[in-house]
């Protein structure tokens, strides 16, 4: 294959002195490079070549400049927005329909089950009240200072709910108070926080590891109540409550 | 060739945008750089079609790949690199246009008369150019555009590795290969002529 390498100009001038020197000696690949030498010349370059005809130039140059003048970047950009663009702007748009509900509805699911958690944590440990007073004009004033809000503290014992007394806890990234009630041997915690947007009136009703919570909006303060107590009753509760 | 300047300008009169600028810098290097090839370019896509009309289409085709690929052409051989292009797009080409024609390729075939190359020299220098030009194209496709880049593309061995994606060995072997079916062809033929 050297000889191949020296034929084709593939080797450094060391060893091509070198190749040079056994051609002189060896008569094989003397005649070898030689047969190669009559193939080169029979190979006529200029008469095997096919080089382009002149009309292929001016084609080529015209395609090319076709494909500019449509100018690849910008018609490009325009047409994957009218093709794609649009029709992403309207799926977002009917996405942001049908996900959007079901996200502000998740978030609910949230803050019931931190409700319920609140509630069971209040009676785990021994912190169900930071201040025990069946008075509503000491529970209320405790709160000062302790919350950016006032909520409104209401005696219920004539009805049979009475007030025992309040608690700061922590729902939905943020201070609330806590009121907490009792009925028979049934604990109600009120959690109480300035609520987010303004719409009030309805009660809503959630059930979740057997507890019973009722959220409504009192005002500007966003009202839950929780309870291991009946459904029926934690409503009259409310109804109360909201009078 | 082309006139981006006034293409550029039709789109934004006031000023260039720097897609714009991008775009005559690009058309221009593609001038300077690959343009001059388009003989070789025909060379390689005419012998390996072996059709006058295809290998137009053929280069046509390749050299719009070029401009799409300009971008990713870093430097180096422009030359080999359209060669490969062009390569590629006929191997497409063919596959698409042409039933399957290429045979298995035996590299290590016997030939008929190996060592005996000498007293068929001169009758192979003698030989017609039609006689070179139709036992070239009678050579397997593999070892066709080895030989064709090497003795009318006078590529070097790495080059010719680089177009053809091979091993230099394998390019080495190959072209071994093509000379001598080429050399017993020619020779064969150039004896019968003798002989008659």
């Amino acid at each position: 294959m050297n000889c191949q390498d020296f034929f084709d100009g593939e080797l450094d001038p060391l060893r091509c002195r070198e190749i040079e020197q056994h051609l002189r000696d060896c008569p094989r690949c003397a005649a070898l490079l030689s047969a190669q030498q009559s193939l080169r010349t029979a190979l006529d370059r200029q008469a095997l070549r096919f080089d382009a005809p002149a009309a292929l130039h001016e084609k080529i140059r015209s395609s090319l400049r076709t494909r500019k003048t449509a100018s690849p970047t910008r018609s490009f950009t325009l047409r994957f927005w009218l093709s794609w663009g649009i029709p992403a702007a309207a799926f977002l748009l009917l996405l942001s329909f049908v996900v959007g509900p079901r996200l502000a509805g998740s978030r609910q699911e949230q803050l019931v089950r931190e409700l319920a958690s609140c509630h069971v944590r209040s009676l785990m440990g021994n912190h169900l009240l930071d201040v025990p007073s069946t008075d509503q004009h000491t529970v209320r004033p405790w709160f000062n200072g302790k919350l950016d809000f006032a909520p409104q503290v209401k005696d219920l014992s004539a009805e049979g709910f009475p007030l025992i007394g309040g608690r700061l806890d922590y729902v939905d990234g943020r201070t609330t108070a806590a009121l907490v009630y009792r009925h028979r041997n049934h604990v109600i915690n009120l959690f109480v926080w300035p609520a987010a947007g303004g719409k009030g009136g309805s009660v809503e009703v959630r059930s979740l590891q057997g507890y019973h919570l009722l959220g409504w909006q009192d005002n500007d303060l966003q009202c839950w109540a929780v309870s291991d107590l009946n459904e029926a009753e934690l409503r009259e509760f409310v109804g109360l409550w909201q009078k | 060739m082309t006139n981006p300047t006034q293409i550029c300008l039709n789109e934004s009169p006031d000023k260039l945008s720097d897609t714009c600028l991008d775009e005559i810098e690009k058309s221009e290097a593609f001038e300077r750089l690959v343009m001059p090839h388009l003989d070789s370019a025909h060379n390689l896509a005419r012998w390996l079609s072996g059709n006058d009309q295809d290998a137009q289409d053929i280069v046509q085709d390749s050299y719009l790949r070029a401009y799409r690929f300009f971008a990713g052409f870093r430097g180096g051989d422009a030359r080999s690199w359209l060669l490969t292009i062009v390569r590629h797009t006929c191997y497409t080409w063919l596959r698409k246009n042409r039933s399957a024609e290429t045979t298995e390729l035996d590299e290590d075939a016997p030939l008929s008369d190996d060592t005996a190359p000498d007293p068929q020299s001169i009758l192979i220098q003698n030989a017609t150019i039609e006689a070179v030009r139709s036992a070239i194209a009678q050579l397997p496709t593999e070892f066709r555009e080895i030989l064709i880049l090497r003795e009318l593309e006078d590529l070097s061995y790495k080059q010719i590795a680089e177009v053809a994606e091979l091993p230099i060995g394998t390019v080495m072997s190959r072209l071994a290969r093509a000379r001598a079916l080429l050399q017993q062809r020619l020779g064969g033929l150039a004896a019968k002529e003798e002989r008659r």
